[in-house]
């Protein structure tokens, strides 16, 4: 066991905890989106979970940082604030905020954090990129909606750990990064049609069975 | 992805297929098959895909991810005469843009696509590494230096009269 | 000579140089012209293979007996295709001839090798010191470069291992298996050597680090993922001289104890990938690469990757994970490769140039290496540099030479007696620097701090026609396209950047854009995952910095100072300078935007015209009547006549 302090509060934890698991565990909550506890290697892709760490120079994602005994952390601090708003406006300004019609509002990853943070869900500073296509019918038993995902990558996650023959993938580089299926539905494994894991795993309703 | 093989490509594929087992199927064989297949078909129909996937015991749709990340695998065909202008820093500077343009325009497609004959596809290359001789574009792996938006239509002209040459040498066998 | 046993390993290799030596006797003493070509991608792309095919012809055609002898690059970009000829007979010393096409050769053959005469009127120079022609030892584009690396790029056939042994190629690995892997890397950390790749790190701390790991699954990668749109000094090294690189890659191999080695080279680079691997055949046939090599028990298996074409693949994780065969997506670091890299297993991944740095340091010693360079940035650097220079090509220089050096004595400052605007240096990662830096030496730190990078070694020249804003705009353009995808910043951020850029420079951005470009490129930077993202503002972020005034007149004055951005420029032509009845402007327009006004002379229809700028350029020079003018409003406006005009032809 370690112990560290965290903002104002003590944690006793077992050494080589995840720091992001170490928080949120303890009721203190660092937006994130992209991290599932247990992962071997965290993703650290959206760039929410930035902490300052006591002796470091520059805020890092609490979910690459393994605990250490004596180690002090702070969550709240301005340049944690700076990037973490950044990082979830720039999200907004790909994400079609039509909450109303939106089967994850009020449960909505997106939403949340941004009551957090205090910042409008429509940026009034960046412009807003929606991609042409907004719906994928492609695969065999779901729908995907681009202009929801926020490309964390849960659902691929969560299906490899489910499926050898995972369906899903990211697909295409950079800002045209999608989540993507290739092939046909005899493709697809049978259990497929009743999984839902990727479903489930989904912070923002970006990927639903199919009706 | 819509494009039919025709029986050369079709032949073509069969053929890689036995080569297949020979080069191994380890996940790191992934990229390689890859390059083989645009190697004998200069780009990856949907059937390849499926033909790899079977190959290595992966999804179609992890390859699909894969080959979708790199430049240098397109989905369709590229034309007869493959355009691909650099668009390098020097390039850039001496008015690469300007050429890109100017083929655009003279083929009536946008970049990345190729014509409904196939006789022409125009891409950018980031860099052909001949800056001093910008701006650049290569033509198949014919190098074209000190281009101008003159050139273009020259280009384009003598490779539509070469065809249609050929063309009628053909009638008149 | 001593026994095999006092020298161990010196024996098999002795053996190896002595055929080499017989060879290269052979080919030197002949009593015949030798005429060596540069071939390397960029002179065949000036039409070397045309040179050399009308060499041969010539030289059947007038019975004369000579050897054609294929070398790579000599970095004299300028001066592609370029010859030496060396015809001792004729009394002159060995002759370096630039831009020698078909005709040249031709000529040359006939003149000069027939009839002796070498055409003064077409030499750079001698490539020896003599009494009739200019030494080019003496320019200062060649006496002031330090080779290390490309010290026999340009000289040796690259195809042919025998002339690399011979000018003392491979001659570290005997000694080299007598030492002990930490003395070689002792060795390495004595020299101070910095990896080439652009970050600088400790080579011999990162070959300490993978040595220090257990077990012996290893694996060492040299880097030749080159993505920079206008450096290509690691193709022309692997084309010019592939075994420097192995050599190097063995040494590194067995430092840290690896027997599989992977040279991950860009699948574009068809010709660098063909003599690697040749180079690899050739090494392995004389038993300098593979099993037991020179008897010294040491194993080493070197293959190579084709990389695919993803910028984001210099960055160590992202290539491993493509040679895994994923997606090029980086990882977070740590672990780091020399931890846990291809597979798991440690792995070193070094820049083409470190290692190809590592061989001349083995043989000339720490402290040799220490004597070129600054303390800090040992050795030397090498640059491609374009634009508006009048020598470019590539370079290399020892560091803490400055800039002003470099661009105005090297490469001979800028042509058309045009003023220095901004050099950019690094490429999408690097920045653009104005004149108060020209006298900034160049190495690792100082660049850094000045906020460009040493990068890949891309340089950029501007002139003032050059606009900073276009520039930035141009490397946005491209790091936004080879972004991974993978984390927020990146993806989402540099697509902003780029949006904002081009509202600039179509002449639509606003004073609050400059305010948002700031803000944003700082948060990229800080909250990127990868260098890539973590540099990708750079290029914004010293241009707002150094040229500001550049941003202004676009934004409030609509208005481009370097007139490149098209939308913010307009042509028109001078009715006083006019030629009447001179079409030139007219043929060469591709739209058709030209037209024939009063007094047969021309005007432009602003509303098709594209402004590529033909007619400027095609305007005969003794009318020089097309003018360029930012903002566009300032060109006055020609009707265009109506149609009956037309009819009064």
């Amino acid at each position: 066991m370690v112990t560290l302090s965290v903002d104002a509060s003590k944690i006793e934890i077992a050494a080589g905890t995840n720091l992001l698991a170490a928080c949120l565990q303890n009721d203190i909550y660092v937006p994130n989106l992209c991290y599932i506890e247990g992962m071997d290697h965290p993703p650290a892709s959206c760039r929410l979970c930035f902490v300052e760490i006591e002796g470091k120079d520059a805020p890092v994602p609490a979910c690459t940082v393994e605990v250490r005994h004596d180690m002090a952390v702070r969550t709240d601090t301005p340049g944690v604030r700076r990037l973490q708003k950044t990082a979830l406006q720039l999200l907004l300004s790909v994400h079609d905020v039509d909450c109303k019609n939106c089967p994850a509002n009020r449960n909505c990853a997106l939403q949340d954090m941004a009551k957090f943070l205090k910042i409008a869900l429509k940026s009034k500073h960046l412009d807003l990129f929606l991609k042409k296509s907004k719906i994928d019918l492609g695969h065999p038993f779901l729908e995907y909606y681009p202009n929801r995902c926020v490309l964390c990558g849960r659902c691929i996650y969560v299906c490899r750990a489910q499926q050898a023959h995972t369906q899903l993938t990211f697909a295409k580089r950079g800002f045209d990064t999608v989540i993507g299926f290739f092939g046909n539905p005899q493709s697809s494994p049978p259990s497929c049609d009743t999984c839902r894991a990727c479903a489930e795993a989904c912070p923002v309703a970006a990927l639903l069975p199919k009706p | 992805m819509n494009f039919v093989l025709d029986a050369q490509e079709k032949s073509l594929l069969e053929q890689i297929k036995t080569k297949l087992p020979e080069i191994g199927n380890d996940r790191s064989k992934l990229i390689p098959v890859l390059q083989l297949i645009q190697a004998k078909l200069a780009y990856l129909p949907a059937e390849a895909i499926h033909v790899v996937a079977a190959h290595l015991d992966i999804s179609p749709s992890e390859v699909y991810g894969v080959a979708t990340f790199y430049n240098q695998f397109r989905f369709h065909p590229p034309g007869k005469n493959a355009v691909k202008v650099c668009l390098g820093t020097a390039c850039h500077v001496k008015g690469g843009d300007i050429i890109l343009e100017n083929f655009e325009r003279k083929l009536e497609i946008k970049e990345g696509e190729t014509t409904a004959d196939r006789e022409f596809s125009v891409d950018r290359v980031a860099c052909v590494g001949c800056c001093a001789l910008a701006p650049v574009i290569v033509v198949g792996e014919t190098v074209h230096g000190h281009m101008q938006p003159s050139k273009v239509e020259g280009l384009v002209l003598r490779a539509r009269i070469e065809k249609e040459k050929q063309e009628r040498e053909k009638q008149q066998k | 000579m001593s026994p095999a046993d006092h020298q161990p390993f010196q024996a098999g290799f002795d053996e190896i140089r002595k055929a080499a030596a017989t060879r290269q006797r052979a080919f030197a003493e002949a009593p015949v012209p030798r005429i060596h070509i540069g071939m390397a991608t960029c002179g065949i792309a000036s039409g070397a293979l045309e040179t050399k095919a009308a060499f041969e012809q010539a030289l059947a055609r007038h019975g004369i007996d000579a050897r054609i002898h294929t070398v790579g690059c000599i970095g004299h970009c300028y001066a592609e295709p370029f010859v030496i000829i060396d015809h001792p007979e004729s009394g002159f010393p060995p002759i370096f001839y630039p831009e020698v096409n078909a005709g040249k050769a031709n000529m040359l053959t006939k003149l000069f090798l027939a009839e002796g005469d070498p055409r003064f009127e077409h030499i750079l120079g001698a490539t020896e010191e003599n009494d009739m022609i200019p030494w080019i030892g003496e320019f200062s584009r060649f006496n002031q470069e330090k080779r290390v690396v490309m010290e026999k790029c340009g000289h040796i056939d690259p195809e042919d291992i025998y002339e690399y042994i011979a000018a003392g190629g491979y001659e570290t690995l005997p000694d080299m298996f007598r030492r002990s892997p930490k003395e070689i890397i002792q060795q390495i950390n004595d020299a101070g050597l910095r990896g080439r790749g652009g970050a600088g790190f400790a080579t011999g701390l990162k070959w300490e680090l993978a040595a220090d790991q257990p077990g012996d699954a290893k694996r060492v990668i040299c880097n030749a993922d080159e993505g920079d749109p206008g450096a290509y000094m690691d193709r022309t090294i692997l084309e010019s001289n592939p075994h420097q690189v192995l050599e190097g890659l063995i040494a590194c191999a067995y430092a840290v104890g690896a027997h599989k080695a992977i040279i991950y080279v860009r699948a574009e680079y068809p010709l660098a990938v063909r003599t690697i691997t040749k180079a690899i055949r050739q090494a392995s046939e004389l038993g300098l690469i593979g099993n037991d090599i020179l008897g010294s028990s040491f194993d080493l298996d070197i293959e190579v990757f084709h990389g695919s074409g993803a910028f984001v693949c210099g960055e160590e994780t992202a290539l491993i994970r493509s040679i895994e065969g994923f997606r090029g997506m980086p990882r977070h670091r740590p672990p780091y490769p020399v931890e846990r890299g291809l597979w798991g297993t440690p792995t070193v991944i070094n820049n083409v140039k470190t290692l190809a740095s590592v061989a001349p340091i083995l043989k000339n010693g720490a402290a040799w290496y220490r004597k070129i360079g600054t303390d800090n940035s040992p050795g030397t650097a090498i640059f491609s540099i374009v634009g508006d220079v009048v020598h470019p090509g590539l370079i290399e220089i020892p560091m803490g030479v400055s800039l002003r050096t470099l661009i105005f004595d090297i490469c001979g400052g800028i042509p058309n007696k045009k003023k220095f605007k901004a050099v950019q240096i690094g490429g999408p990662s690097g920045g653009c620097l104005p004149e108060e830096f020209l006298d900034t030496p160049i190495d690792f730190d100082s660049l850094t701090e000045a906020g460009a990078m040493m990068g890949s070694g891309g340089m950029v020249v501007m002139n003032e026609d050059t606009c900073t804003v276009d520039i930035s705009r141009y490397f946005l353009d491209f790091t936004q396209k080879e972004s991974c995808g993978k984390c927020t910043f990146c993806r989402i951020g540099t697509y902003h950047l780029l949006t904002i850029l081009e509202r600039i420079t179509e002449g639509k951005g606003s004073p609050a854009d400059l305010k948002n470009l700031a803000q944003l490129s700082q948060d990229i930077k800080n909250g990127s995952l990868c260098g890539l993202g973590k540099t990708a503002p750079n290029p914004v972020v010293t241009s707002l910095r150094y040229f500001k005034e550049d941003y202004e007149a676009h934004v409030s004055e609509k208005r481009c100072p370097g007139m490149m951005c098209r939308p913010l420029i307009a042509f028109y032509i001078d009715l006083e300078k006019c030629a009447r009845g001179c079409d030139a402007c007219v043929g060469c327009c591709p739209v058709e935007a030209v037209f024939t006004t009063r007094n047969r002379k021309k005007g432009i229809d602003q509303s098709l015209c594209v402004k590529c700028g033909e007619c400027m350029v095609a305007c005969p020079p003794e009318y020089d009547a097309v003018r360029k003018v930012s903002p566009p409003e300032l060109a006055p406006i020609i009707e265009r006549p109506a149609e009956p005009l037309k009819d009064e032809k």
